[in-house]
This record gives structure tokens, C-alpha cells and sequence, in this order.
């Protein structure tokens, strides 16, 4: 039987297959080829696409290549949102390979952030990580670690080092017997229908009687058409890290085990398939 | 003293079974194909060579 150790390896190395196709109005020299990657799930799309810019520069000439971005079916993906979350959000249910359109011009200002270097991936992966302790140790654990730690965090993250990562990150998840798990739980709950980006509130994980909040009181209070009446068929799928836990599922487990690097859980709710 | 939701493997409850199972699915789904596929971020290998 599977150790709960082994779900942050899990976590960790979840890949999504994807094939990049530059976009049919750039103008190139010659026709430019897909290119196939795997992703990780847990990273950044502008931290892990420099073969990708590579590739398709050698069909550019320099003077058509402004900022690289990406599309999807349309939808411009937000690189500041983990690769598995937009993968969830946009494009489960649909067949491997995901294929992500890769555009140089017409920047969409109004819907993406610019990301002219690394620096910017690391200062909102950080800003996110101080976010998370503010809510789950009143930024007590962040704040006691040197710049050094810091750095670790973003290292393991951005050169995929899974031990790097975690030993420094299992300081972030720890809490004391009495509180019984984090103070407030950092989550975000994504939906494609909405202009909202994400929902995120203050949460306890655990209720003022001394029970463990789950999934489903999470969703009760968040978002309790995810939640299918009894008898009724189920209208959403509540996706994390590409899985569908069990609504009964602990929050605080749920927080330990299934949050990003950047310690948030993030949590995609999406129309159930009709086949 | 840290505390950790962790429990023995009888113990094991249907939520977390089901979360095993379907992390082993998530990766015969989107890995298990596509092996052959480049990582996007290269795992540089050193190697020490001593001849002690």
C-alpha cells in the first residue's frame, strides 16, 4: 500500500504531454514544426518553455518575435497560474497530447501579465508562498527562515529538485497537536464560467465543535453547486492535481498533500462531460 | 510538537485509497504513453569520478 509520503512525489512529478504549434498568422521563413514536450504540472509555462522559444525562433526572423504567450482553443493561458491547473481548467476530458498554440505577436494586455524574465515567476511564487504562511501561521514560519531558505524553495521549484524542495518546504506544513491543522486553509477555487478569477475566503480546517472540515464543507461554503443533491446526477467535477477526491476527503490532508509548491491548494470545478 | 494526518496502512480510509488509485490512473493517463517525450526541464547529471 502507497505511503502518504509517496502522493508528494506524486504531486511533484505529474507531467502533462504537450504538443506546441506556432500560431498559422507569424511570419516565418519556413514552416516551423510542432514541438513536444512534458511539463510539470506543479511549474510555471514561461519558466519551462525556453526550448520551445528556441525552437521557433530558427524559423523567425528577429524582427516579427515580440513576447511569447499561449493559447489554448482560444483561451490566452495565464502563465501565473500553475501548467496543472490550466490543463484542468481548460482541457481535461480532452485527448493527449495537449496542444497549446504559441504566438509572438499581439500581446493580449488585457488578459495575461508580462513575464520578461525568471525573476517575475520567482517574485509571484514567493509572493504566494508568503501568502499561504500569513494564512496558515500568521507568516510565523516564512518569516523565522533566512533569504537563503527562500531561495531553496524557488530552486528546487524552477530546477525540478523534489528533496531540495521539500526540505525546507515540510517547515511550511507543520502545525502544533492542539490547533489540530493550519490556522486558515490557502486554497483557490477555479471555475471556467466565470469572470471571477478565483474564489478564495478564509477557511478553517477544522469546525469550532473540534471536527475536521473536509472537501464538502469547504464546497458547502464556497461552492455548493459543485455538490450534487441526492439522486441528481453530478453537474461538476471537483478537480485537483488532475484527480477527483472523495468529498469526505480532509482538508487539512488535502492541504498537506495536494497543494502546489507555492502552497495553495487549488481546486478547478468543471461541467461533468456529457458523452 | 509537529502533527501529521498520517495513519498506518489498516487504517487506511476509503477517501485515501481512492486518491492512490486514482494518482496511479493519472499517470498511466498522461505519462505512461508519452515516455518518449523531452522533460522540459533537464535533470543535469554530475558524476564524480575519484581514483582513491
Amino acid at each position: 500500500m502507497a505511503d502518504d509520503k509517496d502522493v508528494l512525489r506524486d504531486v511533484w512529478f505529474g507531467r502533462i504531454p504537450t504538443c506546441f504549434t506556432l500560431n498559422q498568422d507569424e511570419t516565418t521563413e519556413r514552416e516551423a514544426e510542432p514541438y513536444y514536450l512534458l511539463l510539470p504540472r506543479v511549474s510555471y509555462l514561461t519558466l519551462v518553455t525556453d526550448k520551445v522559444k528556441k525552437h521557433f525562433l530558427k524559423v523567425m526572423k528577429p524582427e516579427d518575435v515580440g513576447e511569447m504567450w499561449f493559447e489554448y482553443e482560444g483561451t490566452p493561458l495565464k502563465w501565473h497560474y500553475p501548467i496543472g491547473v490550466l490543463f484542468d481548467l481548460h482541457a481535461s476530458n480532452t485527448v493527449l497530447p495537449w496542444t497549446i498554440t504559441v504566438h509572438f505577436k499581439n500581446f493580449p494586455d488585457r488578459d495575461l501579465l508580462h513575464c520578461p524574465s525568471n525573476s517575475v515567476i520567482e517574485a509571484h511564487f514567493m509572493s504566494s508562498i508568503k501568502e499561504a504562511d500569513a494564512l496558515k501561521h500568521k507568516s510565523q514560519v516564512i518569516n523565522d527562515m533566512q533569504k537563503k531558505d527562500h531561495k531553496q524553495l524557488w530552486m528546487g521549484l524552477q530546477n525540478d529538485k523534489f528533496d531540495q524542495f521539500w526540505a525546507m518546504n515540510r517547515k511550511l506544513m507543520e502545525y502544533s497537536t492542539e490547533d489540530g491543522g493550519f490556522r486558515y486553509i490557502p486554497f483557490r477555487i477555479y471555475q471556467t464560467m466565470s469572470d471571477r478569477p478565483f474564489i478564495q475566503k478564509l477557511f478553517r480546517p477544522v469546525s469550532p465543535e473540534g471536527n475536521a472540515h473536509t472537501l464538502s464543507d469547504l464546497l458547502k461554503e464556497m461552492y455548493p453547486a459543485a455538490i450534487p443533491n441526492e439522486g441528481e446526477q453530478k453537474r461538476y467535477q471537483v478537480v485537483i492535481h488532475g484527480i477527483e477526491p472523495l468529498l469526505e476527503t480532509p482538508l487539512q490532508w488535502l492541504s498537506e498533500h495536494l497543494s502546489h509548491p507555492d502552497n495553495f491548494l487549488h481546486i478547478c470545478i468543471i461541467p461533468t462531460p456529457s458523452d | 510538537q509537529p502533527m501529521s494526518l498520517s495513519v498506518a496502512p489498516a487504517q487506511t480510509a476509503a477517501w485515501r485509497r481512492q486518491i492512490f488509485e486514482q494518482l496511479n490512473e493519472r499517470t498511466k493517463r498522461e505519462i505512461d504513453n508519452f515516455r518518449h517525450y523531452e522533460q522540459a526541464i533537464e535533470q543535469s547529471v554530475w558524476v564524480k569520478k575519484g581514483t582513491m
